[in-house]
């Protein structure tokens, strides 16, 4: 019992950030832009997040909003790329984790930053709530990102599949042509959606050194960002499912901690290789049972050229 | 095409505002090199901004990355000792691109690729004379063993392959974390290193400063990739597939076939490369051999754009950056992440210099 609701009350710390991460890559490719850089911008959020940490004082929010915002000046430089320059979506996504892995490292290195512990975000103070037995721990002793990720989703919801914006930044995603003769401007949605994407991207990366690790050290997203494409993947684009998937995850990597807490003798590489095993075994059942109904936008991945045929 | 004649009503302007976007037809290859051999010096110019932002004194830039490296045999050896390992698993790179198979795997198949050959070397597999050329094999066909799970996931269930072979990259580095610190950690050392290999176990030298077999064997492969992508009939068939898959199915040309063979061989040569870099640079397993090669070698190919002789180019090119970035690192205290941003700059550079040759923008009325 103590097992169990000591792991499921970690769990929804560890899926906020596949959480985020996924969601603002539904937004992102939703406009038909496909983001391969998801790592980088995470990484970039987790510098800054922590970095802000560090230089500023114990401003957990600040840290966070800072996360975001230093995901989406990165972001501009991808959108650059693809959205102005028409480069190759899939070169541009990779080069942009490689420009972020060498970026923060050289950051944190030359500030300092890197391996320096930090005091991070608390829990929400829910007066007799958070004392329930059990369900106390497990809901309502989080921390504040933890309810506002839920209600990020609501909002992303709202946007994508109840208003006009969102409307038009789907059709630009499935059928930029068809858009484009609307008289919707194609480039500045996916320049909008680029950026809203890559900035919940980097609050993610963010949340992972302000309010779970709070410290930094190089590389330390550890492939969450593809584990989060592959999710978007499995959720076929739509963010309730990926809030799921994310859950999901979030369960297998609270349990990694959990085992050995209580003494379980496991090889400890090979349990740490669980969520890449896992998310190979996800991207398998997904493509079993997808069918023809993949969710897949359209024009994911294809540059938008007016005067020129698909 | 384009109606040139119809000017644009407000709602539909351009992203660039007043200018229009137009495709370009075929550009000769002459100005195409031009182009991105101006995109390459913009990335050279931030690169050097940035290093002399970050302390590099401007007359420093200049002795490190030329005067230091080519004033001593001892740095030019170095900086082909590095391209070595570079231009094959730029090589291997550029094979699998060239079957439009994403392999982002090349790091994995490299740790895999060393951890074959240490295995032969840990339990003395082969007489000593054949020892090297038993683990140059364990190493190839470890490292297409660690492509095939990815690959079979492509062709049979279309599973992204950018994804999977990624994944793999963790899984395969756990794995060495594991033999690293545990059944295979040196007792002797006190670092996570397996034991050290034996004189036999090593690629000879060539005689001139300590270069050993690694670079003949490079430009040998360079070679062999030129000859299968140029020369023989499966190259031919690849480059007709891609210009036109249809035409290709058609005629009966067994595509699945040729992903299969040139993936394979990315495979086996990300774990050759693993097998070079044991065994010529480290003489022994460590948990940070691989480090930089997997992503090195995407970039190198696309630099290259799957040129075999291109890729040798530019595998020296990122030799001689992370020589001088290691000069740089003990004269300057510039951390050794430099050199990979200043690759990531100079990708991304040449990455945007290619709108110029595909795109031309006129200005509008």
């Amino acid at each position: 019992m103590d097992f169990l609701v000591n792991w499921l009350a970690n769990v929804p710390s560890f899926a906020v950030p596949f959480a985020l991460a996924a969601l603002g890559l539904i937004i992102c490719e939703k406009s038909g832009v496909l983001n391969l850089g998801a790592e980088g911008y995470m990484l970039v959020g987790a510098m800054a997040g922590a970095g802000a940490m560090l230089s500023l004082g114990q401003h957990p929010l600040l840290a966070l909003a800072i996360a975001a915002l230093a995901a989406g000046v990165l972001s501009l430089l991808f959108a650059l790329l693809v959205i102005a320059l028409r480069v190759n979506q899939v070169i541009s996504g990779l080069v942009i984790v490689f420009f972020a892995h060498g970026l923060t490292a050289l950051i944190a290195t030359m500030r300092g930053w890197t391996n320096r512990a930090f005091a991070g975000l608390g829990d929400v103070d829910l007066g007799p709530l958070s004392s329930l037995p059990a369900v106390g721990r497990i809901l309502f002793q989080q921390d504040l990102i933890v309810y506002l990720t839920i209600v990020i989703f609501a909002l992303a919801m709202h946007v994508l599949y109840a208003t006009h914006t969102g409307i038009r930044l789907r059709a630009v995603g499935e059928n930029p042509e068809a858009a484009d003769a609307a008289g919707i401007s194609v480039g500045w949605y996916r320049f909008g959606a680029v950026v809203v994407g890559s900035m919940l991207i980097g609050l993610a990366g963010g949340y992972l050194t302000v309010a779970v690790s709070k410290i930094w050290v190089d590389g330390m997203s550890g492939g969450r960002g593809w584990i989060a494409i592959a999710l978007v993947i499995f959720a076929r684009w739509q963010p309730w499912p990926a809030l799921a998937g994310a859950v999901l995850f979030g369960c297998i990597e609270a349990l990694i901690p959990r085992m050995a807490a209580i003494g379980l003798q496991l090889p400890q590489y090979f349990v740490l290789m669980l969520p890449y095993i896992v998310t190979l075994g996800v991207m398998v059942w997904t493509s079993l049972s997808a069918g023809r109904r993949s969710g897949q936008p359209g024009a994911l991945g294809q540059p938008f050229v007016r005067e020129e045929r698909r | 095409m384009a109606d040139t004649t119809v000017s644009p009503t407000p709602s539909r302007r351009s992203f660039f505002g007043r200018f229009n976007l137009e495709v370009r037809g075929h550009m000769p290859v002459g100005r195409q090199v031009l182009v991105v051999g101006a995109g390459i010096l913009v990335g050279l110019a931030i690169s050097a901004l940035l290093l002399i932002a970050s302390g590099v004194k401007p007359s420093g830039l200049l002795n490190e990355f030329v005067i230091a490296i080519f004033k001593s045999q001892r740095n030019i050896a170095a900086v082909l000792s590095y391209a070595a390992p570079l231009t094959i698993v730029g090589l291997s790179a550029a094979l699998a691109f060239k079957a439009r198979f994403w392999n982002i795997g090349i790091e994995g198949q490299v740790i895999f690729g060393a951890i074959g050959a240490t295995l032969v070397a840990n339990h003395d597999i082969g007489p000593p004379a054949l020892r090297l050329a038993t683990m140059a094999l364990a190493a190839i066909l470890a490292g297409m063993l660690w492509i095939a799970f990815p690959l079979f996931l492509k062709l049979r269930l279309q599973v992204n392959e950018i994804i999977s072979t990624l994944l793999m990259n963790y899984i395969a580095f756990n794995f060495l974390l594991h033999l690293l610190y545990g059944p295979w950690k040196d007792p002797q050392s006190a670092f996570p290193n397996s034991k050290i290999f034996e004189d036999f176990e090593r690629l000879m030298p060539i005689g001139w400063q300590n270069l050993n077999l690694s670079v003949p064997i490079a430009i040998l492969l360079v070679l062999l990739v030129a000859w299968l992508l140029g020369m023989s009939r499966y190259g031919f068939l690849l480059n007709f597939v891609y210009a036109n898959v249809r035409a290709a199915r058609a005629l009966g040309v067994r595509i699945v076939a040729l992903t299969l063979l040139f993936a394979l061989a990315s495979g086996a040569l990300s774990g050759f490369g693993g097998f070079i870099i044991s065994t010529g640079i480290e003489s022994r397993l460590t948990q940070s051999f691989f480090i930089g090669y997997g992503f090195s070698g995407i970039l190198i190919a696309f630099l290259a754009r799957n040129n075999p002789f291109a890729v040798a180019f530019f595998a020296l090119l990122i030799a001689l950056l992370m020589v001088a970035g290691q000069s740089l690192q003990v004269f300057y205290q510039i951390p050794f992440a430099m050199v990979q941003l200043i690759q990531a700059i100079i990708v991304i550079c040449v990455a945007a210099s290619e709108f110029f040759i595909h795109y031309r923008l006129r200005l509008v009325g």
